[in-house]
């Protein structure tokens, strides 16, 4: 009986939580259509109010099918969560592709789908059609998914739907976020949201005055220029037309856009200590470390791989069309500078395999960025580095190990142990995608290329995403960004409570 | 005399489609210059696409993207050739249909490496034109039904107190 009830009260708050933030959602909907009446474009006005009422209709079903949790102040476990984050995530998939599948834009509900999930992961892997011709608020829409997704939409929602802030901390940790800024976790998403905010300003007008100087008009360069931070500093990776960055023919675009996503791909705690004065945090932190390290190896790498096969001929041609692309496959951006095909015809199966492992290692914890993390690597190059000197020592020596982040930490066997072990179950989510891959014709490295695109919500291609992709890939594309994304553990959560609930329906009956 | 005049207006008509054919042949589609990029380098080629987005300009000289449906690459122009585009393509417009005569450079080394066409010659061979997005009445009923169906549910939360506390 007990164990009955439990499990209706789970389901109930699930489904009050899911609703709370689905509801909230539909409230963003009201920027495209801002946009979408100040431009005069009233057939996708029309698409953003209906799929504005949908969304409103399903927070509510979903509120009011929960509304227990609301009359008799339930509070949220570790389990639910994690669940609710993950749940939070489809639905919104699914509920905010709708605006796409309207346009006309995309070539079925998947593809659609397909986008959005690419969006809110911050990955940047288009299958929307016709980009040139897609309207002011759908492209506003677009570039707005990335940068919720890339601050988290639980967090959004903490911000401003949650009352008391009981079970908040579970939410926010499900969401695969989990530094603590200030003691309370609403004060935190604030504070992410705030600092977020700060550089969209600064980095939009920026960019805005940038966009006129390389010849866009005026109300057009404030358009690029908020699609354009947009993209970068949630490591999105999005471009409003079919050319990516290559629209702009611009070094200056180039660097700006560089600048902001390498600050948007480090940990929401580092900008907040160096805001706070602690500016030695940026030399001293385990994960900008990792970052300077792995990025100038990988861009020295390349850039040395390259000029073997002449591919590209003087400096600047290697600074931008190199580093930059190698940057944002690190930082998991995804705004690629080169055709995708240029990948594969060009940059060599060296060139390719650098840019694997740099798309699979990723930004910070706790940013915008996916990959393992630069705090994990540091962590588990750290663990080996700890291994072997204490091989090499005395057995009577017993020194403790430490990392820096943030604060300094004890390097615990624990510690060492969960992040490979979120990295072990990264590799087998590219392996799975790799695999796929070539099972349906790809190369070995375009699949691999393409995959740890996925798995480490980059969004660079190979040219492997496209509409005419099998059914099946899209799907595990989907899939793959979204645990990449998550961190798993939410996906898990998930998975084990749905098969927790046939369990028990199946042995009821 | 009559079947002279017939025989000679098929020649024509013959001859016509054939030129067609030849000219198209001549055009090289986007996708076709990145997949053999080595190839087309430093060579001169002719693509056609319809103008995108907006001009952009750099000095004396210009860039225009244009898209043959394929993929899309920026030629690289002179501003007098920039000014004779009427209008690019976007969400409301359906841009000029350009014939473009230039040399492709795989890395461009006056532009970083970049994949782009130097303009010889620029010929527009349509002009572009407006187009409508018409509403679909079924949207705009749509739009009224869920409404309607918001109101309802918006006043059984309110008239039966669905979402108050319970006293404790």
């Amino acid at each position: 009986m007990n164990k009955h009830s439990d499990s209706i009260n789970s389901i109930d708050i699930i489904s009050y939580y899911t609703g709370y933030i689905v509801f909230g959602a539909a409230f963003l909907m009201l920027i495209p259509i801002f946009a979408s009446f100040v431009f005069a474009e009233w057939a996708t006005l029309i698409d953003f109010i209906i799929s504005m009422e949908i969304v409103f209709l399903v927070g509510l079903m979903l509120i009011l099918l929960g509304r227990r949790t609301h009359q008799q102040k339930a509070s949220i476990q570790w389990k639910h969560g994690f669940v609710i984050a993950a749940l939070v995530w489809i639905l919104m998939m699914i509920l905010c592709a709708i605006p796409y599948a309207l346009s006309g834009h995309t070539k079925s509900f998947l593809d659609a789908c397909f986008d959005v999930m690419s969006g809110f992961t911050t990955t940047g892997l288009v299958l929307t059609q016709d980009l040139d011709h897609l309207s002011i608020g759908l492209n506003v829409w677009r570039h707005l998914l990335t940068f919720i997704g890339g601050q988290g939409m639980v967090v959004l929602a903490l911000v401003f739907i949650t009352k008391q802030t009981s079970g908040a901390y579970r939410l926010y940790v499900g969401e695969a976020k989990d530094i603590e800024l200030v003691p309370n976790v609403k004060g935190t998403a604030k504070i992410i949201w705030k600092i977020s905010m700060i550089y969209l300003a600064v980095g939009t007008a920026v960019l805005w005055i940038a966009g006129i100087i390389i010849g866009l008009e005026p109300i057009s360069a404030l358009l690029h220029a908020f699609y354009m931070f947009t993209s970068s500093w949630s490591t999105g990776g999005f471009g409003p037309m079919s050319q990516n960055i290559m629209y702009y023919h611009s070094l200056l675009i180039e660097t700006i856009t560089m600048v902001i996503f390498i600050l948007g791909s480090f940990n929401f705690g580092l900008h907040y200590a160096i805001w706070q004065g602690k500016r030695s945090e940026l030399l001293k932190n385990i994960e900008t470390q990792s970052f300077f390290i792995t990025s100038f190896l990988a861009c020295m790498l390349a850039l040395y791989g390259l000029s073997r096969f002449n591919v590209y001929p003087n400096a600047i041609s290697n600074f931008r069309r190199v580093i930059f692309n190698v940057l944002s496959a690190h930082t998991t951006t995804g705004l690629g500078n080169i055709y995708p095909r240029q990948f594969a015809l060009e940059w060599s199966d060296f060139g390719i395999m650098i840019m694997v492992i740099v798309m699979l290692i990723g930004g910070s914890a706790c940013s915008t960025a996916g990959g393992f993390k630069g705090l994990r690597v540091g962590i588990v190059f750290k663990g080996i580095i700890m291994d072997i000197k204490k091989l090499l020592s005395s057995e009577r020596n017993m020194k403790v190990y430490k990392f820096h982040h943030i604060k300094q930490y004890i390097l615990e066997d624990s510690v060492i142990k969960s992040s490979a072990l979120i990295i072990i179950c990264y590799l087998v989510l590219f392996f799975i995608g790799t695999m796929l891959g070539s099972f349906y014709g790809y190369s070995l490295a375009s699949s691999a290329f393409e995959s740890a695109s996925v798995a480490g919500n980059v969004g660079l291609t190979i040219g492997i995403t496209s509409p005419a992709m099998p059914a099946a890939l899209k799907i595990y594309y989907i899939l793959a960004m979204y645990m990449g994304r998550l961190e798993f553990l939410s996906v898990f959560a998930l998975v084990g409570y749905l098969v927790g609930g046939i369990r028990k329906i199946c042995t009821r009956y | 005399m009559y079947k002279i005049l017939r025989v000679f207006i098929l020649t024509l008509i013959l001859f016509a489609l054939l030129s067609i054919q030849l000219f198209a042949f001549n055009t090289t589609e986007i996708n076709q210059l990145i997949e053999n990029a080595k190839t087309f380098d430093g060579k001169q080629v002719v693509v056609r696409g319809e103008t995108i987005g907006e001009v952009m300009q750099r000095g004396n000289y210009s860039w225009v993207n244009i898209n043959d449906g394929s993929n899309a690459i920026g030629i690289w122009m002179k501003n007098s050739d920039a000014q004779q585009i009427t209008l690019f393509g976007n969400y409301k417009n359906i841009g000029d249909n350009v014939v473009v005569d230039g040399v492709f450079y795989r890395a461009c080394p006056e532009h970083g490496g970049e994949a782009d066409i130097h303009c010889a010659t620029l010929k527009i061979t349509k002009t572009g034109f407006p187009v409508t997005n018409p509403i679909p009445t079924i949207r705009g009923i749509l739009v009224f039904v869920l409404f309607s169906a918001l109101v309802i549910v918006f006043f059984i939360i309110y008239h039966f107190k669905l979402l108050k506390n319970s006293p404790d």
